[in-house]
């Protein structure tokens, strides 16, 4: 930065600090890229190898003729539904995404563009919900779906059958509203102009068409950044996936599946291809991720949950 | 609130409601209230119209399973029979987990020590790598490199990691052997185990820290810094007396989420401790973490009375912790933050 013959240090002899700091820098930038890409590169180079390069001491790091026929392999596998795995993770992630969008924006309405009694108090109760550990809600929701009236062969009092647990509606219901959402998307209305939303009422026009015509356009990117964020958690989530479909195997989505490959190939033979059903798995997030980068960043710069 | 609707009704445009315009009303006063009042009620009809889909949903599976979880942890329910039945067992659900129960006091401290670690330890390197790459080119490449893991499914990454610790064929013994250090059983061992997997936790969520704090970074006016240059200070005296303290809020803000869902941790650990991996089988009680616990004993052991009093124990930890923090770092003048 300082050029050697002027500034304040011109006089005495020259730090060597700048140039060893400099280098420094450099190292650890370098060592901390390495860290971040090398367990990617092992997953994707192993996916590759054969048995015997993926058992080998010392490690293979590149498998001298890559199997990407792993990839075919485990599509077809009628032991792995991967297609089923995708089909209900794309079902559940989209379904509860739309919901969530649908709630947030429409909570985030009335909470800012609505006058009227026990407004904020409603507000206050969503908020506090966010602290709440996710099992304080496991059981009794589980039981709560089973016990869903006239559903899977429940009676009228939600007895005699299994309620929504054999359905999709076990995985998207419970997660229909999300007290964050409704958090960024009042942040997001607070900041249009009452006046706007006057005017137009003035000129007749219904709450409804409010909401759709002139809120849901000027807070697109509230909307993006709560889509992508709820898409990609839904689509990772293993917990309660994990709990339904222990008596639904049919529901499994895309991380229980892995999980339950990891049984199905147990017997170290197709561990290549069990790598390769998991890079598969991993690849829809990243894209989502990469072509949406700045709305989902921006949903961690804002709330910091995961 | 009385202004839009007036100057509507002056322009001549269609009034609000079905009231009659100011002219036909005999007192001007009267009027405005009474248009006013149904204002309000015609808002509060929308409003809770609005907020219908979210309240329904609200109260089914959010507000009324609470109060059954109050319910269920002072039954001995199993999951099985109709709630209905459940036998009312007072606190013994409670008082079996903190006193008698060696697995869940082993989960809360094992839980302890990964929320603090990741934590804490986390957002040190956090910040290291966000004052590392801040300012440097290329920065839409290294945002991919450290979010990568974010949206990878924590599956995934329990499975990778547990290739890499590997006893045999994994990278990071095959290292130790490299540089004469002898190998580790970095998850089958009883005191390596919670230790590797917090690593793993830190390598998977530095990313979302680092962007916190880049935001953060970015909101330090660069005016403090001048004053300072000019002043003389060092690189380390502006570390320690302007960014440390201005970063405040973003500490305190990434330390109360950050231990909200370091004490669910749950994918993590069920991926990398519970097979699923080549890596072998780990001691359960070393890296039990209590969302395991709870998992195993609800919905494996389907002693759903006890495990929702674990919920409940969880719950009041996070609350305490919560307040604790918040209290302490509000201390140091963080008012003007709330």
């Amino acid at each position: 930065m300082s050029s050697r013959d002027t500034g304040p240090a011109a006089g005495r002899r020259r730090s060597p600090w700048p140039a060893v700091v400099g280098t420094l820098r450099f190292v650890v930038t370098l060592a901390v890229a390495a860290v971040m890409v090398l367990p990617f590169f092992w997953m994707i180079s192993s996916s590759l190898m054969t048995y015997q390069e993926s058992i080998r001491v010392p490690p293979v790091w590149w498998p001298e003729v890559p199997q990407w026929h792993h990839y075919l392999e485990v599509l077809r596998d009628p032991r792995v539904p991967l297609g089923l795995y995708f089909k209900n993770s794309i079902i559940v992630s989209s379904a509860v995404t739309l919901l969530v969008l649908v709630t947030s924006s429409m909570a985030g309405y009335a909470l800012t563009k609505l006058d009227f009694p026990g407004r904020d108090a409603i507000f206050r109760l969503f908020l506090a919900t966010m602290m709440f550990p996710a099992f304080l809600f496991l059981v009794p929701v589980y039981y709560i779906l089973k016990r869903m009236p006239l559903m899977g062969g429940n009676d009228i009092l939600g007895l005699g059958g299994t309620g929504a647990l054999q359905s999709h509606l076990a995985l998207i219901l419970p997660f229909a509203v999300s007290a964050w959402g409704i958090f960024l998307m009042r942040q997001f209305m607070m900041s249009v102009p009452d006046e706007l939303v006057d005017a137009a009422r003035i000129d007749g026009a219904s709450e409804l068409s409010i909401w759709s015509r002139i809120m849901l356009p000027l807070t697109r990117p509230a909307l993006a950044t709560i889509a992508i964020f709820t898409f990609i958690g839904q689509w990772n989530y293993l917990l309660w996936p994990l709990i339904v479909t222990t008596s639904a195997p049919h529901l499994a989505t895309v991380p229980v599946g892995i999980r339950m490959m990891a049984t199905a190939y147990s017997t170290a033979l197709n561990a290549g291809k069990l790598q390769a059903a998991t890079v598969m798995a991993i690849v829809p997030t990243i894209v989502l991720f990469l072509t949406m980068q700045r709305h989902y960043i921006r949903g961690f710069a804002l709330t910091g949950f995961k | 609130m009385t202004g839009p609707g007036a100057e509507g009704s002056e322009r001549g445009l269609r009034p609000l409601g079905r009231l009659p315009p100011p002219e036909a009303c005999p007192r001007r006063e009267a009027w405005q209230m009474a248009r006013s009042l149904s204002r309000r009620a015609r808002q509060t009809v929308a409003g809770y119209l609005f907020l219908s889909p979210a309240i329904l949903f609200y109260l089914v599976f959010l507000l009324f399973p609470v109060g059954l979880s109050v319910y269920i942890s002072f039954t001995n329910w199993n999951m099985l029979a109709p709630l209905e039945r459940a036998r009312w067992v007072g606190f013994s659900n409670y008082t079996y987990l903190l006193t008698r129960d060696d697995m869940f006091i082993a989960s809360l401290k094992n839980t302890l020590v990964y929320a603090l670690g990741t934590v804490f330890i986390g957002m040190a390197i956090a910040l290291g790598v966000a004052l590392l790459i801040n300012n440097v080119r290329g920065s839409a490449l290294w945002r991919f490199l450290i979010f990568a893991p974010v949206v990878t499914p924590a599956i995934a990454v329990g499975r990778i990691w547990g290739g890499i610790y590997h006893p045999s064929q994994g990278y990071l013994n095959q290292l130790l052997r490299a540089v004469g250090l002898p190998p580790q059983q970095w998850l089958s061992s009883a005191e390596l185990a919670l230790p590797s997997i917090m690593a793993t936790a830190i390598w998977a969520g530095v990313g979302a820290t680092v962007i916190v704090f880049i935001a953060g970074l970015r909101n330090i006016p660069a005016q403090y810094y001048e004053a300072a240059r000019i002043d003389g200070a060092r690189p380390w005296h502006e570390f320690w007396h302007i960014t440390l303290p201005m970063l405040r809020p973003t500490v305190l803000f990434l330390s109360v989420t950050g231990l909200i869902s370091a004490w669910q941790v749950f994918d993590l650990v069920y991926s990398m401790a519970l097979g699923g991996t080549e890596a072998g089988t780990t001691p359960a009680r070393a890296v039990m973490v209590v969302a395991l616990y709870l998992y195993t004993t609800a919905f494996r052991n389907l002693r759903a009375g006890r495990a929702t009093a674990g919920a409940m124990i969880l719950f009041f930890i996070i609350f305490g912790l919560t307040l604790i923090l918040l209290r302490v770092l509000r201390r140091g003048g963080l008012e003007a933050y709330e």
